[in-house]
């Protein structure tokens, strides 16, 4: 389906929110999933789970798993779900344009 | 250290011996179990006792030829091993008559699929329970959206139970098979199977049962259950190896193949074999899997079924006990865990089932299932069909530190949880029979 971001651009997600084209991504998409999920600006901390998240997935077609994401950022996963209020799968593959990971995240 | 794929296989199956090619020996057990604490044993039992391990191994690497084709000792000495293992699985289930009807499938779903497709006709009745399984809920549904079939689904109690009564008021003319699954993947509630199958039989109606979650943990005793078919899988508390299941159907009763091919024996006949096992088998059997059976059942043999019981149940009863209390968390089970399986199901306010099994997994190494399990009317039941549930379950290996972890874990989670759920509003409603 069709949503419109916060920024008036319209993206196909899924039932549940997930980009339907990772491709069609890019930094202000992020950002507008952010304000949706009530979240005004991004913090380096955001940005650096969603550039591992987005570099692995385009490396390796898959989400990687959370202990990665936690090792690579160095945040443990309480600070995760605290700058990610819908946690790593629901909210930091999302904001990162993934679509909906089924098993690792 | 130089490689050797023996040595590797060796070390990750537990073999106590180590690498019978090079000669090393693996380290210690605790290095690779040591932080992991696997309560998903309802998904599949894990670790398996070392001796289960060491046996699949060391048979297969002495005796893996083809059983009832290769014209040798040591086919006969594998074949000797199959029929060793339908023998000890026909007692074990408290099975009547030729140990031949108990027939090796790749799981219980398939076992399932094969009872179901092959004792209904078209225009028949079948009756199952909200207490399904997807391995019996889909396939009645493509019978029935085939127009084959028509179904009616048993409600349980409160506690997930479905009385004896409730099977006999959808008992209809054209009934032709009772469906139940024994013990409930997801909230652990056991059936009363002896007298639904009194009211099955006292019908003339088929009574088939999936024992995927108790067969080697709950007492089964076909014979005084009344139970005409009954279906196991052979990962979980029957201590084989993924890719292993069966069935056992009672004399009397027939199931039509839904294959065809191979059985190793009559080969000029132009046609499937109409006796059992071949029947409901073809191709080359899967002997490592059944070696694994082998020795699962002589290691349940060993500790005793009521011992496993008993220790997994106490374990259980301590788990839910402990976070029941945690404010925040809701149980999905009785106080009282009598006749119940050792499956705790779970939430805590403020998260999703699945961010509480990511928390468990990375945070603590606590291993659990969550969602909906494969049982989506049993969520609907218990009203839990949008947020899922975690679940811990419980393994005969399994003990009283792994308790203590997970609980404090959770407690932990729900601390966090309990402050989010004043932002999110995400609570849960406590289950009624809580």
């Amino acid at each position: 389906m069709l949503i419109k971001l916060p920024d008036g651009k319209e993206i196909e997600v899924d039932q549940e929110g997930f980009m339907t084209d990772p491709k069609l991504w890019d930094e202000v998409i992020a950002e507008n999933f952010a304000k949706l999920e009530g979240i005004e600006k991004l913090t380096d901390e955001h940005w650096a789970v969603i550039r591992y998240i987005r570099t692995y997935y385009l490396e390796h077609d898959l989400a990687p798993m959370v202990r990665n994401i936690c090792k690579t950022t160095s945040l443990p996963l309480k600070k995760i779900y605290e700058i990610f209020p819908a946690g790593p799968a629901k909210g930091a593959c999302k904001w990162a344009g993934l679509p909906k990971p089924d098993g690792c995240v | 250290m130089s490689f050797c794929l023996l040595y590797r296989i060796a070390v990750s199956c537990g073999s106590a011996a180590g690498c019978q090619n090079c000669g090393r020996t693996r380290p210690d057990e605790s290095d690779f179990m040591e932080k992991l604490i696997y309560l998903d044993n309802a998904a599949t039992t894990f670790p398996k006792p070392p001796e289960i391990y060491d046996f699949m191994f060391n048979f297969y690497r002495n005796n893996g030829v083809n059983p009832g084709r290769t014209g040798c000792d040591l086919a006969l000495e594998a074949e000797k091993v199959i029929q060793e293992t339908r023998q000890m699985l026909t007692k074990f289930l408290g099975a009547k008559g030729d140990y031949n009807r108990l027939v090796f499938s790749c799981n219980a779903s398939d076992s399932l699929n094969t009872i179901i497709n092959g004792v209904t006709k078209k225009g028949d009745h079948v009756i199952s329970t909200v207490m399904e399984h997807n391995s019996v809920i889909r396939p009645l549904n493509h019978l029935k959206a085939d127009g084959k079939i028509t179904v009616d689904w048993a409600k349980a109690d409160k506690k997930g139970v479905v009385s004896p009564d409730e099977i006999k008021r959808l008992l209809c003319k054209n009934t032709r098979l009772v469906i139940v699954n024994h013990g409930s993947n997801v909230v652990g509630s056991i059936q009363p199977l002896k007298e639904i199958g009194a009211v099955c039989r006292g019908k003339g109606v088929l009574f088939a049962v999936d024992a995927a979650q108790t067969a080697g943990m709950v007492p089964i005793n076909m014979e005084e259950m009344n139970i005409d078919l009954l279906a196991f899988t052979g990962h979980k508390s029957l201590f084989g190896p993924m890719g292993i299941g069966g069935m056992f159907v009672r004399e009397g009763v027939d199931v039509k193949p839904l294959r065809v091919g191979g059985t190793g024996v009559h080969s000029a006949y132009p046609y499937h074999l109409e006796e059992y096992p071949w029947r409901l088998e073809c191709g080359t059997p899967n002997l490592v899997g059944i070696a694994g059976l082998h020795a699962g059942q002589k290691w349940i043999a060993k500790q005793g079924l009521d011992n496993i019981r008993k220790h997994e149940m106490q374990l259980a009863r301590k788990l839910a006990d402990g976070i029941r209390e945690i404010k925040g968390v809701v149980v999905y089970c009785p106080k009282d865990l009598a006749n119940r399986l050792p499956v705790i199901s779970f939430n805590v306010d403020g998260f999703e089932s699945a961010d509480v099994g990511t928390q468990l997994d990375v945070d603590y190494n606590v291993v659990t299932r969550t969602g909906l399990h494969c049982a989506p009317k049993v969520h609907e039941h218990f009203g839990t069909i949008k947020a899922g549930t975690v679940r811990f379950s419980i393994g005969p290996l399994n003990n009283d530190k792994d308790i203590d972890t997970a609980i404090t874990a959770v407690r932990d989670i729900a601390k966090s949880g309990v402050e989010r759920a004043g932002k999110n509003k995400m609570v849960y409603e406590p289950c009624l029979e809580s």
